[in-house]
């Protein structure tokens, strides 16, 4: 039972004065952002509404030690339906900012930086849309270097950063290289070759698809079921964390075609992952286009939670313009 | 509605357009155009013969566009009067419609709008509201799914002489729907929107499900709400049958709806508050429970009628407690959702009473105005003397004053409110207002400003929200400093610039001007007139050498006794701050500048016998 003892006026004015808290006590618990927010899908225990009435009624330590505070990536996907216009992921940081002042840690997971491999180059910390990463002088084998250091109460486990580093010295729990080339090339599917050397009778195509751009959980399941030897579908967190050497790897191990599925622009669940995605395969078209391989075969597509079917209608999409390229111009790669 | 049009003392006037409407209280003049509906009035029976053969199908919006009419057609079934009309635009001019006339020869495509006068004592504004159109919410896909229609969609839908007589079929494939749901508060209680209540959709809503689930025993209805709103009489016990017949209510409302593109099923995904959890709910059909809006052209009318708006567009009343049924304009009534949004019995009760309203104007022989109406001095009136002015009529909410260059403006005593912006406005100072003269202004600021001004702060308060502040700020015992000296009058807009100035030249610390938010101004638009002038002021007195923190315009209702009480706070302790001897210094030095600005004001003759008898007293001071 909560005692009214419990209720602490005090912990609602300090998230009133703190900026982006000015509107916790405008909720009116509708429920919107609830049933609007994807992380739930992964953590459902996550609820912003809740957050929002516990904190409004001022329960201080229900609120400052919960984990769920630090879950919200500030997607905003809940900010524009919400009707009474609460910026709920800034309320959110007030109480973050509270909480960190109060003691606590996000419990992560974060990304960490192997210092030894560490160039201290800062491409890290100009890809991460969080701000979480800073280069700070560190103590490496006894000499003192700048390298990246990341502040896990503002990392969100996105992996651009992941992608990014040039150097290999980012890492993120389960979604590191060596993890994603072992979920693409399980079974030694990988080895197989395609439609395109004429040895398949349908293109086979391999998926990175943001978790966050197909709809809810049981279409997710349903995406795991497609998978058999013309399709691979490998989730990422975000379409931010595709790199082209893996796809490369894949066309030239005789991959036909590969999807990179995200969010809409805008709709990003990491604020600019879906740029950055977008981005690297419009750079990778232009190089396979010099190099001789139809770009055709590499594509990305837009997608949001609000979409049913959405990627088996991208998948065929993709499947018939790889068709098309047969017998014109099977793609080698020149010289 | 067929008995108004038999009665013998009322005329409808279908069709037709306030062009304009001269006059006052008892007197107005209306110019009422009528369209032409290229139909001769006198001669169609109503008989219909013409539909038939018009060949042009337009969607028909009685029927929400879910059904076609003709080009020549009644709005609905039960139009009254029962006559025809062409709609032009649509028409190709085939001429069927004449032949199928026949020799009633009711058709003359010659038709032009005609304009009458008419003369009325009381004017009721019945314009009804508008429906919000749901498809600027993306997330509930209206206009993209076609299963997702409004409330007034199911209305026409569900109805016996509706476009499927009364059987409900689903827009995707014409099949009954076997789960229904009801969203509520859509465009309404949303920030984005309309922030308001609509009020009538929780009854409308469980209305259509008690209605489909008595036809339809089987059917599953779910009513998705945020709170049910049942206060009136017999609501609550109605909203119980509801949920004792089954039909079920989530408390939560829906995030987004999606469709499945293969069988148009709708999934409505909603966090149920009471479970803490988020639903998946899928639905054949889903109804939205849309906000009343107010009418696109309530401005036009607005304009026409001299009305206000509240913020929300409808049109604003008196007074929202005492005067519900009166607009701002004597003798102009309302009567339902034209001034807010509300259901049916509340719109018959206010139509009931704004009737009752109307004839006490056109029983009586003479009417009662306040007391406190504006008059001009022709002698003053630069317009007399051929100049172009037209300052008080500018700043006049009510159009009272008519002003014609080669004679002085002219105030209609039974228009004027008493508000004061003409008297304030005039540069002249050719208007005064009947017991709110400048001089007994001027004289109250005398007493209060007598002994040690620069430790005062004088305050000017309008009388409906400022002083009702203050007083709010003393019977709920609300401790502020003794400083303040308040001095009461009708509206903000009466607060003359002279008046402040002159409060400055007899000493005063400083100045507060308070009047009503924008949205609660009792004189429509004085506080607008007021809050431009108070801007203009703050370099005036710069230019005047008077440190502008020394003036101060707040804008306080009579419900903000705190903010009274924090106001007058905040400037004692800036008073505080201040060093006297500069006070007085810099009052000194702006003093023979401000003389000079207040020349022609002090010599008009009441001022003027004001300041004989204070210099009298002065002198007699001096000798003693």
């Amino acid at each position: 039972m909560i005692r009214p003892e419990q209720m602490d006026r005090r912990f609602v004015e300090e998230i009133l004065a703190e900026p982006g808290g000015e509107h916790l006590l405008t909720c009116w618990s509708c429920g919107t952002c609830a049933a609007t927010c994807l992380v739930r899908r992964f953590n459902p225990a996550f609820n912003p509404r809740l957050i929002l009435h516990k904190a409004g009624l001022g329960l201080r330590e229900a609120v400052l030690s919960s984990a769920e505070i630090w879950a919200c990536s500030a997607c905003d996907a809940c900010y524009p339906r919400c009707p009474q216009g609460i910026h709920i992921s800034d309320v959110m940081r007030a109480i973050r900012n509270l909480a960190i002042r109060a003691g606590y840690e996000a419990p992560g997971p974060a990304a960490q930086v192997d210092a030894a491999t560490c160039s201290g180059c800062a491409v890290c910390t100009r890809a991460c849309p969080y701000a979480a990463i800073e280069r700070k002088p560190q103590m490496v084998n006894g000499q003192e270097r700048t390298i990246a250091w990341v502040d896990r109460n503002l990392c969100q486990a996105c992996g651009i950063c992941v992608a990014a580093c040039p150097s290999g010295a980012m890492s993120l729990e389960a979604m590191n290289d060596a993890e994603l080339l072992t979920r693409v090339a399980a079974g030694g599917w990988l080895e197989q070759p395609g439609f395109l050397q004429g040895a398949s009778d349908a293109p086979r195509l391999l998926a990175f698809v943001c978790q966050w751009s197909i709809r809810a959980e049981e279409e997710w399941e349903r995406l795991q079921g497609l998978n058999d030897e013309h399709l691979r579908v490998v989730i990422l967190p975000c379409s931010g964390r595709v790199e082209p050497a893996h796809v490369l790897l894949a066309l030239s191990k005789g991959v036909d075609g590969v999807l990179v599925m995200g969010c809409h622009e805008g709709e990003c669940h990491y604020q600019r992952g879906t740029y950055l995605g977008r981005g690297k395969v419009a750079l990778l078209n232009e190089m396979m286009a010099a190099v001789g391989l139809a770009p055709q075969r590499v594509r990305f597509a837009e997608s949001s939670a609000l979409e049913r079917r959405a990627f088996e209608r991208q998948v065929a999409a993709l499947r018939e313009a790889i068709a098309a390229l047969r017998p014109a111009e099977i793609s080698e790669v020149r010289g | 509605m067929v008995d108004a049009a038999r009665h013998p003392k009322i005329t409808i006037k279908a069709y037709s357009e306030v062009e304009r409407v001269d006059g006052y209280i008892g007197n107005f003049r209306a110019f009422i155009t009528q369209k032409p509906r290229y139909v001769i009035e006198e001669r169609c029976t109503g008989c219909g013969e013409c539909v038939p053969v018009c060949p042009i199908e337009v969607p028909n919006p009685f029927e929400m566009n879910i059904a076609p009419r003709k080009a020549i057609d009644v709005p609905h079934g039960q139009a009254v009067p029962l006559i025809y009309a062409i709609d032009i635009e649509n028409c190709i001019k085939c001429y069927q419609c004449v032949t199928a006339c026949g020799e009633r020869d009711a058709i003359d495509f010659l038709q032009e709008p005609r304009t009458e006068e008419v003369e009325v004592g009381a004017i009721i504004v019945a314009t009804g509201a508008d429906h919000f159109n749901p498809s600027v919410i993306p997330e509930y896909g209206y206009g993209r799914y076609p299963n997702v229609i409004t409330a007034m969609e199911l209305e026409r839908l569900a109805n016996s002489a509706g476009p499927t007589v009364g059987r409900l079929i689903r827009p995707s494939d014409g099949q009954p729907p076997h789960r229904l749901a009801f969203i509520q508060c859509v465009g309404s209680r949303d920030k984005r929107f309309n922030e308001y209540c609509s009020g009538y959709c929780c009854m409308a809503s469980i209305k259509n499900a008690i209605l489909l689930k008595q036809e339809h025993p089987e059917m599953e209805i779910t009513i998705f709400y945020m709170d049910i709103r049942s206060p009136s009489k017999g609501y609550e016990e109605f909203y119980n049958r509801a949920r004792q017949m089954g039909i079920r209510f989530i408390r939560g409302r829906p995030a987004q709806i999606t469709e499945d593109p293969e069988t148009g099923n709708l999934f409505i995904e909603v966090e149920d508050q009471d479970l803490g959890q988020v639903l998946e709910v899928e639905v054949d059909m889903a109804v939205l429970a849309t906000a009343l809006i107010p009418q696109p052209d309530t401005q036009q009318l607005a304009t026409t009628l001299t009305l206000a708006r509240s913020p929300s567009g409808f049109f604003m009343e008196y007074h929202p407690k005492l005067r519900p049924i009166d607009a701002p304009n004597d003798g102009i009534f309302f009567a339902g959702t034209a001034q807010g949004p509300k259901d049916i019995p509340a719109s018959v009760a206010q139509g009931s009473a704004a009737a009752a309203r109307a004839a006490r104007v056109l029983n009586a022989e003479t009417w009662e105005i306040e007391p406190v109406i504006a008059r001009v001095e022709p002698s003053l009136c630069i317009s007399a003397q051929g100049k172009k002015c037209g300052l008080c009529a500018a700043a006049c909410p009510y159009n009272a004053i008519i002003v014609e260059v080669g004679r002085a403006a002219q105030i209609i005593p039974a228009k004027c409110h008493g508000c004061g912006g003409c008297v304030a406005e005039c540069p002249q100072n050719a208007i005064t207002q009947d017991h709110f003269t400048d001089a007994q202004i001027v004289a109250q600021m005398r007493e209060y400003l007598r002994e040690k001004p620069e430790e005062k702060i004088l305050v000017l308060m309008c009388h409906w929200c400022s002083y009702g502040g203050a007083d709010n700020a003393g019977v709920s015992h609300f401790q502020y400093p003794p400083d303040s000296r308040g001095i009461r009058v009708m509206c903000s807009a009466r607060m003359d610039q002279d008046l402040v100035l002159e409060a400055f030249r007899r000493g005063a610390g400083m100045v507060l001007v308070s009047g009503c938010h924008p949205q609660d101004c009792h004189y429509i638009s004085g506080q607008q007139v007021a809050a431009r002038r108070f801007e203009r002021l703050f370099r005036t007195l710069e230019r005047l050498g008077i440190n502008p923190e020394r003036f101060r315009v707040e804008w306080i209702s009579a419900a903000e006794g705190e903010k009274y009480a924090r106001v007058i706070t905040e400037m004692s302790q800036k008073l505080a701050s201040f060093d006297k001897a500069a006070l007085r210094r810099e009052n000194e030095a702006a003093r023979k500048a401000i003389m000079q600005r207040l020349l022609r004001w002090r010599s008009l003759p009441d001022m003027a016998a004001v300041l004989a008898e204070e210099e009298e007293e002065e002198k007699e001071a001096v000798l003693e």
